[in-house]
């Protein structure tokens, strides 16, 4: 084809209310984004913020309100059979059957998709290798680690190479070195030309692991882009130069840097032992560096300490909202995954 | 991109899921056996008096006490189902399996066609030991009264899954089979006919769509098959059996944790 490549994901104007005990809670206001074939995407933001109902609409779980989604190419509501064979999933509660052996698990879910029996005992030797099973694939899920069952879950959901993978809070009661190697087999996936999607309240998550990001709030998209878009449009690298100088010095300093065209703050901040900072915000904080220490050279002052600060995805959200996201949403935690109990389904 | 598994395939798979999982637990089968024996060994032999009263016609105890404890086989076999389907609600199984192209029909069936098993298999062993100590067995009768109690494990399997992934609770579905099953079977007649008792209670019992069941087990236990309550009790299974099916299938298509 010599079209445009087909985004992965395609979302307008989606709507989804739930009915709560007394009022309809709105769980996703509007929101709009598009996903291109082949890049790790991020919803991420707070408990309750409407990740996991976009998720759930996406996926064919839940039928929208309102709004427009095609996974695939496909519209999801009218041909929700046909996105399902072109999707794989991952859901918080995992889904291995925990009484089977990995190996039965893998192989009803190949023969399911129309897989031959002998082709699904290939792709299973196959996954149970990448995701280092071999030793286990003959044993109960339950007797499984954590890590263990969250590789085994991501390979059920990648049995039948879909197009685009969704995840719902993957990396979530993973130590360390599970996260980390989870997030490896995500990219590799994206390498070999998965799509991506998935949901976290994780920054570092965010920030490391995906190509683009949308932050959501309440139901809404706030910020859409890749990390360091966000972060560059979002919020500023913060500079700190302490010098070998009085503060006449640094004030001329201060004056002369904040001039520069990549630098949108510096002001003189008082040491205690009378040695003061020049503290900066820039949108550069290489050229911005390299200015404040040409300025100092300039007069022959040492430096007696200097640090910067990349701003992180918080900033971001704590910009559009008044929070932070490490504290927002823990009054609300919970309330996404019973909200969608009491709801109508599309076949 | 893959073909989908056909419908026949579907089911199979699932089928074969569902008699690994009660393969699994052992126990559920040797309790599938003994209770039914037990009826026949510790409660039959209470009815030997009554033989020769109004229910039971001389020397037929067993003839009419052997039906009525088969429908119970199949009404627990059946029942059963929901308790499962709530450990894979609460596991995401059923979720990963909805966002899977499967039909919901061959999920459902995949339960529905192993009870069938697990009623058939003590079923026969029921019948071996009740001929043993003089039910009299009657091949034509008795190959209807498996397909006619074939349909009422189905309806009891459909309705238990259907009522396992609305209730999603294991203590809520408790309290609503176990709170069903003695009205269900009492005005059913399974161990005493109702024909002994009053009126209101008859009546009673015509609202019951497993009297029906029980009153044409008897009948076909008894060889009698071309007879309206024969043909009564198959079209009132045969009904309750669709619309089961029809609840549990719609279940599955909206089930969420």
């Amino acid at each position: 084809m010599s079209s445009p490549p087909m985004p992965a994901v395609r979302v307008t104007g989606l709507r989804k209310s739930f009915r709560a005990a007394d009022a309809a809670v709105e769980a996703v206001s509007g929101i709009d984004l598009t996903v291109a074939a082949g890049e790790i995407f991020g919803l991420l933001g707070p408990n309750g913020a409407g990740k996991t109902t976009t998720l759930r609409i996406l996926t064919t779980l839940l039928p929208a309100d309102a709004g427009d989604a095609y996974v695939a190419g496909e519209d999801v509501r009218r041909a929700p059979g046909q996105v399902r064979r072109r999707i794989g999933y991952v859901g918080q509660l995992g889904g291995a059957d925990k009484e089977a052996t990995g190996r039965e698990n893998l192989m009803l879910a190949g023969r399911l998709y129309g897989l031959s029996a002998a082709d699904t005992r290939r792709r299973c030797a196959e996954l149970t290798e990448v995701f280092d099973l071999d030793a286990l694939a003959d044993r109960a899920v339950r007797t499984y680690s954590g890590g263990q069952r969250r590789r085994l879950e991501v390979a059920l959901g990648i049995m039948h190479r879909p197009r685009v993978l969704f995840l719902d809070e993957p990396t979530t009661g993973l130590d360390p070195q599970n996260r980390a190697n989870l997030w490896e087999q995500l990219r590799l996936l994206r390498d070999g030309g998965t799509t991506v999607f998935l949901t976290t309240h994780y920054l570092d998550e965010a920030d490391q692991l995906c190509d683009r990001v949308a932050i959501v709030d309440h139901g809404r998209v706030i910020a859409l882009g890749s990390p360091d878009e966000l972060k560059q449009r979002y919020s500023a690298d913060s500079i700190a130069v302490t010098p070998e100088a009085g503060a006449d010095v640094l004030d001329a300093v201060a004056r002369e840097l904040a001039d520069a065209p990549f630098i949108t703050g510096a002001v003189v901040e008082a040491g205690p032992s009378g040695h003061g900072t020049i503290r900066l915000t820039a949108t550069d904080a290489t050229r911005a560096m390299a200015a404040v220490f040409g300025a100092l050279a300039s007069r022959g002052v040492p430096t007696r300490a200097a640090s910067v600060a990349r701003p992180s995805l918080d900033d971001v959200f704590l910009r559009e909202t008044g929070r932070s996201l490490r504290d927002a949403g823990s009054s609300t935690a919970g309330a996404e995954v019973t909200a969608g109990a009491a709801e109508e389904v599309a076949a | 991109m893959t073909a989908l598994a056909p419908f026949t395939l579907q089911t199979g798979l699932f089928f074969r899921r569902k008699l690994l999982e009660t393969l699994r637990q052992p126990v559920w089968i040797i309790t599938g056996l003994t209770t039914p024996v037990l009826y026949l060994a510790l409660f039959a032999p209470l009815l030997r008096s009554l033989a020769g009263g109004p229910a039971f016609p001389p020397g037929r105890v067993l003839d009419v006490f052997v039906p009525g404890v088969m429908v119970l086989i199949a009404f627990g076999a059946g029942m059963g189902a929901g308790w499962p389907i709530i450990w894979e609600l609460d596991s995401g199984v059923i979720e990963r399996l909805r966002v899977t192209p499967a039909s919901r029909l061959a999920l459902l069936l995949g339960t529905v066609l192993r009870d069938i098993v697990m009623f058939a298999l003590p079923g026969v062993v029921v019948i071996a030991i009740g001929a043993a100590f003089g039910y009299h067995v009657r091949w034509g009768g008795l190959a209807l009264l498996f397909l006619l109690l074939a349909l009422l494990t189905a309806a009891c399997s459909a309705t238990s899954s259907a009522l396992g992934l609305n209730l999603k609770q294991i203590g809520s579905l408790a309290a609503v089979v176990t709170g069903a099953q003695l009205p269900l079977t009492l005005l059913a007649g399974v161990l005493l006919p109702l024909s002994l008792g009053p009126t209101w209670l008859r009546v009673l019992g015509h609202v019951n769509p497993m009297y029906y069941a029980v009153q044409a087990a008897r009948s076909l236990a008894a060889g009698t098959v071309a007879t309206a309550t024969v043909g009564v009790g198959f079209l009132v299974m045969a009904a309750i059996a669709a619309l089961s099916v029809w609840w549990g299938t719609r279940a599955y298509q909206r089930a969420m944790t």
